[in-house]
């Protein structure tokens, strides 16, 4: 995403001035993180939803109810019924896990692939580092959407697949992001004091390298999950994405588009749902992006 | 300097080559080809004889490595093909796929610039402190909508519902409004985002209060600052957004139906055409790889600070 | 079961008009000019003729190019249009064509014999040299002789009964010479296609939009038509629009005045605006799902009977499909030539069915699928996107048939995989089916090994399959493609009807209707006889 760049040092340093205030039950009211607490809401549910989508809904999000199709939203259907009169609300809940899984996979191969690449580039510098880094322009030069389509034709269709065509994509991102990290840290003095005092360049790098650009990559990666998110269920609704029946909710709002001038809410609730779950996830990353600045 | 600008401009070759042949390799590993896709079509009720011949007609089986030679022969004189399913040159449908997006790209670029810019100034003038949040949490927002999402919203609102403009057959202002503000509020965000923590930044230095003190008004003050701070990053976004653009376009030009490479490029994955994927990434690579060659070389000239460190090192 | 309504309606009206003069009359009289805004759900691919048995290709080729005769939509009778009469021998290997005469293609030459000899010498025996293929409506196809300028006489290897309609039908639509002479690759190109058709090629941009212009000087319509002269339109401006919800949308709002794939779900609301929906039906093989007995799961008759036996056409209706979606009571469509109703094979029973499949040796397993020799009864289809919801009809049936065990998966594949792998009997042991043709010769398209071949016999195009091929049922194929005499070949379709469904190799669902809708003040749309839109009487009331 195209916030690798900027958005790891956002807010740092800007609220350092708050410290040893007495704290009034007024300013702990006013001070608290609302926004931050709502996003940790958000994702709890969500998870719950793919642990135990039961205790949500009593309705099987596969088999419909013939002549109980496009029903609009009541007490006993809460997000009204699709074309084949199964209920909205349990598909969005059980659907959790097909996005949630998909989305972790896609970061994962982006996160492994691309922190590996970026770290090894960062670390030994010189030619390497240059062919590396050639490669991963290379990724960012072709166009995402379309890597993606390419490597779902290729794989075959399927929520892993699609979760892996995503992940290619982010790739370049991670690894431009992990070998501007071990660069910065590598300059830092300490990093130098550490090799100067006789450490092995592997001890270096585990003890002092890692952990230190840890922060910004775990940041970036909560944003990733939530760009993750969306790029599935663009592929869905491009024709690419999980095969129906399942849940997937991109799929929900793919399917449910073209009913949009008969029961609108079939696209626009799972529509709100990713939204709410992109947001909190990149509340939560900004969050850690500020422990990140005040620690460093 | 001149030996560093030959060396990024032999990068950015070996970089388009490079993607010319990664694409080349992906796009020959797909399934199923162009020809068998159009002509297995039962409207046409082919044998298997006669499928076989066509496909000895267009040469399709013959070696990998002479087709690769072959292509890259054709592309280095600017030849693209035929395509397959549309039954015209590639060059021809990108003469007249090519302008309508370059034309949406652009047109987004700068209302997203513009959006930018005002959510940034909006929020430093905000009066109450959850009012500055909520401004700032926008670009938050505006990456969390899926942008097929948003553009199927944006037409039944403003053109079903509302009749505000017109989708079908539209004039040449209502055809660009709608799918410029779809694709806009994604690629605002990101600016937005650096917008708000220069302005952040600006704020804290020491000469805000001088220059307040002589009289200058704030905002006076933050936009001459934050314009002239402001262009690098945005200009360094510019190139990492060109691929986020094109994918965007994909979206818009699905839903708005318009016609663009965005379109030509889903309708060519999905019959495997391969001549238009591979032109679609040469030229896409080709735009990217130019904008960041111009950026890096910008870079030093827009920047003193930078002029004399790669001074120094080139 | 009304695929007409509308044309019925039309033509009641007209009837009421002439029966009460005058006043009515100059309410109703058409009116010349304006352009019609139509709403294309995808782009044309090819406007080769033969090609235009594809929706978004037949469309376009309807309104430019002209036929040799007319099949009135009504009668499916056989009507002059270019040809003012025809003689077929007795074993119809010998048709013989008197063209009328001063008709002229849009570039200005001439419609005479010798072009239409070319035209159908290309249909016929295809052009190798020019990467065109064979014509599928026209069989044994032999030569062209022509005897004068204005007479054209065709010869055939064999009996060709269906030569006759297929001259009437848009593959078979008559162009110049010069657009002959081009390579098949270059027929996507609009503007190159040259016809004599009431509206001419102006503008286009390809996959986008097409301009259609009127053509001033055109005066041979059909002759039986009411209407003679130049169409009533000065344009029609085609926009493929390929999202439902904006074509929808776009019509009610007034930016559009005809759509094409209007889905059931949207018609309540399109009539409640007044709006009008258009059904015509399609006349040809119904919309089935067709088994492939080459993959060893459904290789025995009894499997076959038992998936056709638990699926429940009446549910599939009601809940996803409307009046103008009527169900299915044999493959061919109830008002397609030489149906012969079959409901006795094509009941609704869930205990029989299990039953079937106990005989068969398909015992539950653990997990509730059925299974015999640790085989798994799971079986796979594509949907297929020019069919009218095949997505959420698959999946209903799906569900009707995880009552009796079955596991059925519906895929959503790019239209490369779903190519490749529909020749593959393994990875698709069911293919979602349809065909449009008012010619008993439908039949033999959808199943013949070397047509369409739907149930994947060997002798296709597939190299995927191993040993199936039914020599009875290609035998009646070829005697419904090839008998002369109308009598004994409408009983080699009523055989087929029964042998297919006997041998359960298809279940057919539904009467595929095209579905477009149009704004109130259009007027005069008309249909050729598989539901491709003819809009030469078309007029604007407004």
């Amino acid at each position: 995403m195209t916030t690798a760049d900027t958005f790891s040092d956002l807010d740092t340093g800007k609220r350092s001035k708050r410290a040893g205030t007495s704290r009034s039950l007024a300013s702990i009211l006013l001070n608290f993180p609302y926004g931050l607490a709502l996003a940790w809401l958000v994702i709890a549910t969500v998870l719950l939803w793919t642990l135990v989508p039961g205790l949500f809904t009593a309705y099987d999000p596969l088999q419909g109810v013939p002549g109980g199709q496009l029903k609009a939203p009541s007490a006993a259907h809460l997000l009204g019924t699709d074309s084949l009169g199964r209920d909205l609300f349990s598909r969005i809940v059980h659907g959790a896990v097909h996005s949630l899984s998909g989305a972790i996979a896609a970061v994962g191969v982006g996160l492994v692939v691309g922190t590996g690449l970026g770290l090894f580039a960062g670390s030994v510098r010189g030619r390497v580092d240059e062919i590396i880094m050639r490669f991963v322009d290379v990724l960012l030069s072709i166009p995402t959407l379309l890597l993606s389509l390419s490597i779902i034709i290729l794989l075959g269709f399927g929520t892993i697949n699609a979760a892996i065509a995503v992940g290619a994509t982010a790739i370049a991102g991670f690894a431009r992001l992990m070998r501007s990290e071990v660069v910065r840290v590598r300059n830092a003095e300490f990093v130098e004091a550490a090799f100067g005092s006789g450490g092995t360049f592997g001890k270096v790098l585990w003890r002092h390298i890692l952990p230190n650009s840890l922060t910004s990559v775990v940041a970036y990666t909560a944003v990733q999950f939530g760009w993750a998110i969306l790029q599935i269920s663009t592929l869905g609704f491009l024709g690419y994405g999980a095969p129906p029946p399942t849940p997937e909710w991109g799929l929900l709002i793919a399917e449910g588009r073209n009913y949009l001038a008969t029961a609108w809410w079939l696209t626009a609730a799972p529509g709100l749902v990713v939204v709410a779950v992109v947001l909190s996830a990149n509340r939560i990353s900004q969050s850690i992006g500020k422990t990140n600045g005040r620690s460093a | 300097m001149s030996r560093y600008v030959v060396g990024r401009i032999g990068q950015a070759l070996l970089v388009l080559w490079a993607a010319f042949t990664l694409s080349f390799i992906l796009l020959q590993a797909m399934p199923g080809d162009a020809v068998l896709i159009k002509f297995l079509n039962p409207e046409f009720g082919l044998s298997a004889d006669q499928i076989r011949e066509i496909r000895a007609a267009y040469a399709i089986d013959s070696g990998l490595l002479v087709q690769y030679a072959n292509t890259f022969a054709n592309f280095l004189q600017g030849d693209f093909g035929y395509s397959m399913q549309a039954g015209v040159p590639v060059s021809a449908q990108l003469a007249t796929n090519l302008p309508p997006t370059l034309k949406l790209a652009g047109l987004g670029f700068l209302a997203a610039t513009i959006l930018a810019v005002f959510i940034a100034f909006l929020s430093t003038m905000a009066p109450f402190a959850w009012l500055k949040n909520l401004i700032q949490s926008l670009p938050s927002l505006f990456i969390s909508v899926p942008v097929f999402w948003l553009a199927i919203m944006l037409i039944q609102i403003f053109s079903f519902r509302l009749k505000l403009v017109s989708v079908i057959n539209p004039g040449p202002w209502e055809s660009v409004v709608l799918p410029v503000a779809t694709l806009a509020v994604p690629i605002a965000a990101p600016l937005a985002q650096i917008l708000i923590r220069n302005i952040d930044e600006i704020r804290t230095r020491p000469f805000v209060p001088v220059a307040r003190a002589k009289g200058a008004s704030e905002i006076g003050i933050l936009w001459r600052h934050v314009a002239r701070n402001a262009i690098l990053p945005v200009l360094t976004i510019a190139g990492v957004l060109f691929g986020e653009l094109l994918a965007g376009a994909v979206v818009t030009e699905t839903v708005f139906g318009l016609n663009g490479i965005g379109g030509l490029t889903e309708k060519a994955v999905s019959n495997q055409d391969l001549s238009v994927l591979q032109a679609v990434v040469v030229i896409s690579a080709a735009a990217f790889v130019t904008i960041n060659l111009a950026v890096d070389l910008a870079y030093p000239l827009l920047d003193p600070r930078l002029r004399t460190r790669n001074g120094a090192t080139a | 079961m009304t695929p007409y309504r509308k044309i019925l309606a039309l033509s009641l009206g007209l009837l009421a008009a002439t029966a009460l003069p005058a006043l009515t009359r100059a309410a109703d009289a058409p009116v010349k000019g304006g352009t019609l805004v139509y709403l294309e759900q995808q782009a044309h691919t090819n406007l080769y003729s033969p090609a235009g048995g594809f929706y978004p290709n037949g469309g376009i080729l309807n309104q430019i190019t002209d036929k040799l005769t007319y099949q009135n939509p009504k009668t499916l009778e056989i009507e002059p249009w270019l040809a003012e009469s025809w003689q077929i021998n007795e074993n119809a290997t010998e048709y013989t064509f008197k063209l009328r005469s001063g008709i002229t293609f849009s570039d200005g030459t001439p419609v005479d014999a010798a072009v239409i000899a070319k035209n159908f010498d290309t249909y016929g025996l295809g052009d190798k040299a020019l990467k065109k293929p064979i014509s599928e409506v026209v069989n044994n196809y032999e030569r062209s002789e022509v005897i004068d300028p204005l007479t054209v006489k065709f010869y055939f290897k064999k009996p060709s009964p269906g030569f006759l309609q297929g001259t009437s039908v848009i593959g078979s639509g008559i162009v110049s010479l010069s657009t002959l002479a081009l390579p098949f690759e270059q027929l996507g190109d609009a503007t190159k296609i040259i016809g004599s058709g009431p509206f001419v090629v102006a503008a286009e941009t390809i996959g986008k939009t097409l301009d259609l212009k009127v053509r001033e000087d055109y005066k041979w319509g059909p002759a039986k038509l009411e209407h003679q002269g130049r169409a009533y339109l000065d344009e029609i401006k085609y926009i493929v629009t390929g999202e439902d919800s904006v074509r929808i949308g776009a019509l009610l709002a007034g930016q559009a005045d005809f759509i094409r794939q209007i889905q059931a779900y949207d018609e309540g609301q399109v009539e409640a605006q007044s709006f009008t929906i258009y059904a015509p039906g399609t006349r040809g093989m119904n919309n089935s799902i067709a088994f492939r007995p080459d993959n060893p799961l459904l290789a025995d008759v009894k499997v076959r009977k038992a998936l056709s036996l638990a699926v429940n056409r009446d549910e599939i209706i009601s809940t996803i499909f409307s009046k103008n979606y009527p169900k299915a009571t044999s493959v061919l469509a109830s008002t397609a030539i030489g149906y012969v109703p079959q409901t006795d094979k094509l009941e609704f029973d869930l205990e029989k069915a299990e039953a079937l499949l106990d005989e068969a040796g398909f015992k539950a397993g653990s997990d509730g699928i059925r299974e015999k020799d640790g085989q798994k009864l799971v079986l796979t289809a594509y949907a297929s996107l020019p069919q009218p919801q095949s997505q959420a009809v698959l999946q209903l049936i799906a569900q009707q048939w995880s009552k009796i065990g079955v596991k059925f998966n519906v895929l959503a594949g790019d239209a490369g995989s779903k190519v490749v792998d529909e020749l593959d009997p393994l990875k698709t042991p069911i293919a979602v089916a349809m065909v449009g043709r008012a010619d008993p010769d439908v039949v033999k398209s959808l199943y013949y090994p070397t047509l369409r071949n739907q149930l994947l016999q060997q002798g296709g195009t597939s190299d995927k399959v191993k040993t199936f091929s039914d020599a009875k049922l290609n035998a009646i194929l070829d005697e419904i493609a090839s008998q002369p005499d109308r009598e004994k070949r409408l009983k080699a379709v009523a055989d087929a009807q029964a042998y297919v469904l006997d041998q359960a190799y298809a279940v057919p669902i539904f009467e595929e209707p095209q579905a477009f809708a149009g704004a109130p003040y259009v007027k005069g749309i008309a249909f050729e006889a598989v539901g491709r839109p003819s809009f030469y009487s078309t007029w604007l009331d407004k």
